[in-house]
């Protein structure tokens, strides 16, 4: 009993896994310890592959919108990217900078969405609140340029379907000057708490060996110290221009962990790197068109005489995302739809992360990835070789209770 | 990383059976445009580990996704790597391109290579009916554990059936 206790109290951060989307977990644990783990997604399959492939390309492009609610420009980005090459397709230069600023927009909702789940799941929803106070005025600014909160329906195939107003753009700088005034205050109630510190620092460990070799991707590589970021490595619509740099903890001036708490820095960071994109693309856009073919009819008519294969790939705020279609003439849908999300890659490197690691942090490290098709509703603990289920609640109590401990 | 190095990583691994490779460009960025190479490139089943372990010499390699489709007689797989990640344009995309006869549906596994293959790896096998030779976990992933039609083959009767009970049953007009 004694010896249980100890390794109960070791100070690591559990975090909360309710993202609200269904995924499977059966852990082997020897005490309060986690020995192995088996993912079984697929609960939430919908088969929008085979879908996309059955119908036109233009409903596939809404179709893709709706792959996730978060990354809802980073789908149809990557698919309009990937028919644009296989179509021959040119897209204006402008839309090319509002496709960068949409995707920059979202990164930062995206990232302080992750910051409030992720406070929420240790107990401090003080944090969670102002978390989600502060995001809503990028949300503001998303329904004010699209229209909507999520799922704008901005990229069209040959370019985009609104253009940003010079009216805009005052309130666009706004935005940008209130997340930087913000900056300390977020890094301050994030990185410099000693209750966040304890309950993230060295949990949830992935090396960058580990990540390297499992595919790991976006914020989830970098903070395992790989400088791996699409904008980066393979440059596409204007990020080659700013020769974007993937950011590691150490610009931050830290060594590299590889733990939840270097996930936090990453996403912080990142935040800043996106303000500072928006600003110069809203600076260096040129005049002009926004879509090379502004009809539909003829859009699809184009489309549809199109033979080839294409491949579009885009730093969504969880990682990459890749799309591969093939066109063939007189066929109005994609014969072949292939869709890679950030998530996937990221299924792997859940299993070194969770080794070794408690119960009360399986809600933190399962979050710590911002997995978009997870939540834990069932998890099933093998404990002493029989099977019980532990609902999402009694994981947020046990991590609750760890805070409480942590913290005295 | 360059498209000549790549090439020439790949050509040391194969041998003399590697068929000539195909350079797409694409153009990219507004104020500095550049032109962007990817390499497209077709392999016989054999030659692919062999392959991707002197791309894994040459320099760090992201897998990114298995794509596949069911091409008749055949089935085609389309491996996206992305070689060299870790400086500013310095990654080279490369597509590998398998074909595999339905009658001997089998592919060399790359877990061994890059462990974090497998997740792609299952996804193929359920959908398309590949067995990947070295395949640790030949478990459905996203699929039902019980399910054995494979939804992206087109002779597939079973998912065929499927869809058309859940037509029928939303009493609407399919587009299957």
């Amino acid at each position: 009993m004694e010896t249980r206790k100890q390794v109960y109290q070791i100070p690591v951060g559990p975090v909360h896994p309710a993202l609200k989307e269904n995924l499977r977990f059966v852990f082997d644990v020897e005490g309060e310890r986690i020995r192995n783990v088996d993912v079984n997604p697929g609960f939430v399959h919908r088969g929008i592959e085979y879908m996309g492939m059955r119908r036109n390309l233009i409903q596939v492009l809404y179709l893709a919108e709706r792959i996730c609610g978060i990354c809802s420009i980073s789908h149809p980005i990557v698919l309009t990217q990937a028919v644009e090459q296989a179509a021959g397709i040119e897209v204006p230069p402008r839309a090319q900078y509002i496709r960068v600023i949409v995707s920059e927009l979202e990164r930062i909702h995206s990232h302080l969405l992750w910051a409030g789940v992720a406070a929420h799941e240790l107990g401090f929803d003080t944090l969670l609140h102002l978390s989600w106070k502060v995001r809503e005025r990028v949300m503001d600014i998303l329904e004010e340029l699209t229209g909507n909160r999520v799922d704008y329906a901005i990229p069209m195939f040959g370019g985009v379907r609104r253009d940003i107003t010079p009216e805009q753009h005052p309130k666009l700088f706004e935005m940008i000057r209130y997340y930087r005034g913000l900056f300390e205050e977020l890094s301050d109630t994030f990185l410099r708490d000693a209750s966040v510190e304890a309950r993230t620092r060295n949990v949830g460990v992935l090396t960058a060996e580990e990540a390297h070799e499992l595919c790991a991707v976006g914020p989830v590589a970098r903070a395992s110290g790989l400088r791996k970021d699409v904008r980066q490595d393979w440059p596409y619509l204007v990020y080659g221009d700013y020769e974007i740099s993937a950011l590691t903890p150490e610009d931050y001036g830290v060594a590299v962990h590889g733990d939840v708490y270097d996930r936090i820095i990453v996403r912080l960071l990142e935040v800043a790197q996106s303000l500072d994109l928006i600003e110069q693309c809203l600076r260096d856009m040129p005049e002009g068109e926004i879509t090379s073919i502004p009809k539909i009819p003829a859009l699809l008519a184009q489309l549809k005489k199109a033979e080839g294969e294409g491949i579009g790939r885009h730093e969504a705020p969880r990682g990459e995302v890749i799309h591969y279609v093939r066109l063939e003439a007189g066929v109005e849908g994609p014969v072949v739809w292939k869709v890679k999300a950030p998530t996937y890659s990221n299924l792997m490197p859940w299993r070194p992360m969770f080794r070794d690691q408690e119960i009360a942090d399986i809600p933190i490290i399962a979050a710590s990835i911002d997995p978009c098709m997870c939540c834990m509703d069932r998890v099933h603990v093998v404990r002493k070789g029989t099977r019980e289920e532990m609902a999402k609640e009694d994981l947020l109590r046990l991590s609750w209770e760890k805070t409480r401990r942590v913290c005295g | 990383m360059t498209i000549g190095g790549v090439v020439q990583a790949l050509r040391e691994g194969v041998g003399e059976a590697l068929p000539e490779p195909e350079v797409r460009v694409r153009t990219v960025g507004v104020a500095k445009p550049r032109e962007i190479e990817e390499l497209w490139v077709d392999l016989g089943r054999e030659a692919l580990p062999s392959a991707v372990d002197a791309l894994l010499k040459l320099a760090p390699v992201h897998f990114s996704v298995i794509s596949g489709r069911d091409a008749g007689e055949e089935i085609e797989l389309l491996y996206h790597l992305a070689v060299g990640y870790g400086t500013e344009g310095g990654e080279v995309l490369l597509t590998l391109r398998l074909m595999l006869p339905k009658g001997d549906l089998w592919a060399p596994s790359l877990c061994g290579l890059i462990p974090g293959a497998e997740t792609t790896e299952r996804e193929k096998r359920e959908f398309l009916g590949v067995e990947f030779a070295g395949l640790p976990d030949t478990r459905n992933l996203f699929l039902p554990e019980d399910m054995t039609a494979h939804p992206w083959r087109q002779d597939d009767e079973e998912t065929a059936g499927l869809v058309r009970r859940t037509v029928k049953w939303e009493e609407r007009d399919g587009d299957t």
